[in-house]
C-alpha cells in the first residue's frame, strides 16, 4: 500500500493528466448509472432523479400491462441484433478476404475508399436517401414500373422493413467494418500461404484453414464487445429511416426509439424507466456471461 | 545499394507481370465493382436530385437521368440564409471544439496510461472499461444532465459527452507503446524534460497520424450527432446542421400533410417548394464537407483503426 502511494506520488504527472477524462467518465458516465434507481421510482422534475419517491416494482408493472408492446419491441430489438451481427460479421469478413485476395490492389484500394464512404452519412441524411428509393415515385417504384410490374407503397407496408432496415445497415455499415478485419488479414504471415501452397492447397483451402482460423480472435472481441449491447440499437436507423412512423412500428419499432420517442413526446418516464433498466442489466449479464464463457474456451480471446 | 533496389523492384514488377490473373480475378473484380456500385448510386443520386428541375421528378419520379438541371433547390436552400449560417457555425464550433478537447484530454489519459511502472494504471484502465460495457441508458442521461445538471439547451452537452470514448482511448494508448519508442521518452527525461515537456514536444508530436485518424472519426461522430441535439437543443441559435435537416423534413411534411390549409392554398404552397430538389440540396450542404474531408483523412484513418486494432 505503502509502495502504491509513493508509486502514485512518483507519477502525480501522469495522475494530472488523467484527471480530466476521469471526471468527465465520472460525470457523464457513472452518475447516469446510478440514474438507473429511476427504475424504481416515480420521477418528479421538480425533485430531480434523486428526490424523486420510490415506488419499487410499479414502474415495471408497466412493462407487463404493456403485454404486447413490450414483447414486441424485445422480439424486434433482439431480431435486429442477431441479423445484424450475423449477416454483419459474415459480410465484413467476407469482403475483407475479397479485398485481401484482389490482385488489382490499387482498384482493391479505391473500391475499398468507396465502400467506407456510407458510414459518415449520418440516419438524418440517409433517410431522404432512402425516401428517394422507397417513396412512392421512388427510383425503386420506377424501376419496377418500368419492368411493368405493380408500384409498391412502401412507407405503409411494415412486412418489407424488416429487409429495408437490413439493407440500409449493410450498405451503412460493411465496408467500414471490413477494415478491422482487413488489418488481421494484413499481419498474416505470407510464409504459411507459400508452405500451404507448396503442400498443395489450392485458394479455397488456404482461406478455409490459415485465412479464417486467424480471424477469430478480433471476431470473439467484436461479438464479445456487442453482446453488452444486445437491448440497444442504432436509434437513427429505427427513428430516421422509418420516419418514425406509426404504421411501421410492428416491424420496425425497438426499446431505443420507443425510449427516445416517449423522452420526446411525454412527460411520465415509468415505462421507459423501467425499460432501460432492464436493457442495462440485461446486457451486463449477458456479457459477463459471455466473456466467462469464451475465457473458459479460449482465455486469449476473453475481453477481460 | 540503389541499383539493388530498383532491381529488386523491375523483378517485382516483372513476377506480377509474368502472373497469370485467373478468370477467378476477373469474376471477383465484377463482385466487387458491382458492391461498389450499390455504395455509390445512393450517393449520386442526392448530387443529381440536388441539381434536377423539381416538376420533372414530380411528374416522373426521381431519376438519375433528369429531364431538366436546376438550381432552383439550391435557391431555397440558401432563403433560409441565416440559419442555415448560424447551423453550419453551431455545427463547426462543436466539431472543432470537440475534436480538439477529446484529442487532448484522451491522449493524455493514453499517454499516463502507457506508463508501465505507473500502478495507477491497472485501476484506471476497469475504470474506462466499465462504461463500454455498462450503461445507464439514453434515458437515464437525459434526466441526469438537464434535471441534476441542468444543461438543457446547452451545447455544452453536444461537446462534452461525445469527447470521451474508451475504445479511442484503447487506439492511441496502443499506438504510443507500439509505435513511440519508449527510449525517446527516457532520453527526454534524462534532458531534464518534465513529464509534460515530453508529452506535448516529443510524444504528441509523433502521434500525428494516430491523432488524424481518431480525430477524423471523432470529427464525423460530432458532425453527424443529431440525436444530442434533437433531445436537448430548443434555440434556434444553437440549432446544428442535423437538427435543421430535420426540422427541414418536418416543415416540409407539415406543409403537405395539413389538412387545415385549403386546397388552393397548398397547391401554391406545393409549388412554392421545389420539395425533392430543395431537400436533396439541403442534404448535400449538410454531408459535403464530411465528401470533401474524407480523401484526405482516409490513409490516416485506415492505418490507425489498422494499428488501433492490434489487441494491446
Amino acid at each position: 500500500m505503502k509502495y502504491f502511494l509513493h508509486n502514485t506520488w512518483k507519477h502525480r504527472a501522469h495522475v494530472l493528466m488523467c484527471i480530466p477524462v476521469i471526471l468527465i467518465l465520472f460525470f457523464f458516465n457513472y452518475v447516469p448509472m446510478a440514474g438507473l434507481s429511476l427504475a424504481f421510482k416515480r420521477f418528479d422534475y421538480n425533485k430531480g432523479i434523486w428526490g424523486s419517491p420510490f415506488v419499487k416494482f410499479e414502474n415495471f408493472k408497466f412493462l407487463m400491462a404493456s403485454g404486447k408492446t413490450f414483447t414486441r419491441m424485445t422480439l424486434n430489438t433482439l431480431k435486429y441484433y442477431f441479423i445484424f451481427l450475423i449477416l454483419g460479421t459474415s459480410l465484413n469478413i467476407a469482403l475483407a478476404i475479397a479485398i485481401d485476395q484482389f490482385v488489382f490492389k490499387r482498384l482493391g484500394k479505391a473500391m475499398q475508399s468507396i465502400m467506407i464512404i456510407p458510414v459518415f452519412i449520418s440516419y438524418a441524411a440517409v433517410q431522404f436517401i432512402v425516401y428517394a428509393f422507397l417513396s412512392n415515385n421512388g427510383m425503386v417504384n420506377n424501376v419496377i414500373q418500368f419492368f411493368g410490374g405493380e408500384p409498391i407503397r412502401w412507407y405503409i407496408n411494415p412486412k418489407y422493413w424488416t429487409a429495408i432496415l437490413t439493407i440500409v445497415k449493410m450498405w451503412n455499415g460493411v465496408g467500414y467494418g471490413s477494415v478491422l478485419f482487413m488489418s488481421v488479414l494484413a499481419g498474416i504471415d505470407q510464409e504459411l500461404y507459400e508452405a500451404a501452397k507448396i503442400d498443395g492447397a489450392n485458394k479455397r483451402q488456404q482461406i478455409m484453414h490459415i485465412t479464417l482460423p486467424s480471424l477469430v480472435p478480433m471476431t470473439t472481441i467484436i461479438i464479445l464487445l456487442s453482446v453488452g449491447g444486445i437491448m440497444r440499437s442504432d436509434t437513427g436507423l429505427f427513428y430516421q429511416v422509418t420516419r418514425n412512423s406509426g404504421i411501421l412500428y410492428p416491424t420496425t419499432q425497438v426499446i431505443d426509439s420507443y425510449v427516445l420517442n416517449s423522452m420526446l413526446t411525454t412527460s411520465s418516464y415509468g415505462f421507459s424507466a423501467a425499460a432501460t433498466f432492464y436493457q442495462s442489466v440485461v446486457g451486463l449479464i449477458l456479457i459477463l456471461l459471455a466473456n466467462y464463457t469464451v475465457r473458459k474456451i479460449e482465455p486469449d480471446n476473453a475481453l477481460f | 545499394m540503389e541499383y539493388a533496389a530498383v532491381g529488386n523492384k523491375e523483378n517485382v514488377f516483372r513476377a506480377r507481370k509474368k502472373k497469370k490473373i485467373s478468370v477467378g480475378q476477373y469474376i471477383l473484380a465484377f463482385i466487387l465493382g458491382l458492391y461498389t456500385l450499390f455504395c455509390l448510386l445512393p450517393i449520386l443520386l442526392v448530387f443529381v436530385t440536388a441539381f434536377s428541375d423539381d416538376k420533372s421528378i414530380a411528374s416522373n419520379g426521381y431519376s438519375y437521368f433528369p429531364e431538366k438541371w436546376s438550381l432552383e433547390g439550391f435557391r431555397y436552400v440558401f432563403k433560409y440564409g441565416r440559419q442555415l449560417f448560424t447551423s453550419y457555425g453551431v455545427t463547426i464550433f462543436i466539431t472543432v471544439v470537440g475534436t480538439i478537447f477529446g484529442l487532448l484530454i484522451m491522449s493524455m489519459f493514453a499517454f499516463a496510461l502507457s506508463r508501465r511502472d505507473f500502478m495507477f494504471r491497472k485501476f484506471l484502465s476497469v475504470y474506462i472499461l466499465i462504461p463500454m460495457l455498462f450503461s445507464g441508458g439514453q434515458l437515464a442521461n437525459y434526466l441526469v444532465f438537464t434535471s441534476s445538471y441542468k444543461l438543457k439547451d446547452s451545447l455544452l452537452l453536444l461537446i462534452i459527452p461525445l469527447s470521451v470514448s474508451t475504445m479511442n482511448i484503447i487506439i492511441l494508448r496502443t499506438y504510443i507503446q507500439t509505435s513511440i519508442p519508449e527510449e525517446l521518452m527516457d532520453s527526454a527525461r534524462i534532458d531534464g524534460a518534465g513529464e509534460y515537456r515530453t508529452f506535448f514536444q516529443i510524444v504528441m508530436p509523433l502521434m500525428k497520424p494516430v491523432l488524424a485518424s481518431v480525430g477524423f472519426m471523432m470529427a464525423t461522430a460530432y458532425w453527424n450527432d443529431w440525436q444530442n441535439a434533437l433531445l436537448y437543443i430548443d434555440t434556434a441559435s444553437k440549432n446544428p446542421l442535423q437538427l435543421l435537416l430535420i426540422r427541414i423534413q418536418k416543415n416540409i411534411e407539415f406543409l403537405l400533410n395539413n389538412k387545415n390549409i385549403s386546397g388552393a392554398a397548398l397547391a401554391a404552397i406545393q409549388k412554392g417548394i421545389p420539395e425533392y430538389s430543395a431537400t436533396m440540396a439541403t442534404v448535400l450542404t449538410v454531408i459535403g464537407p464530411i465528401m470533401i474531408a474524407y480523401p484526405f483523412f482516409q490513409k490516416y484513418f485506415i492505418k490507425g483503426l489498422t494499428v488501433g486494432s492490434i489487441k494491446g
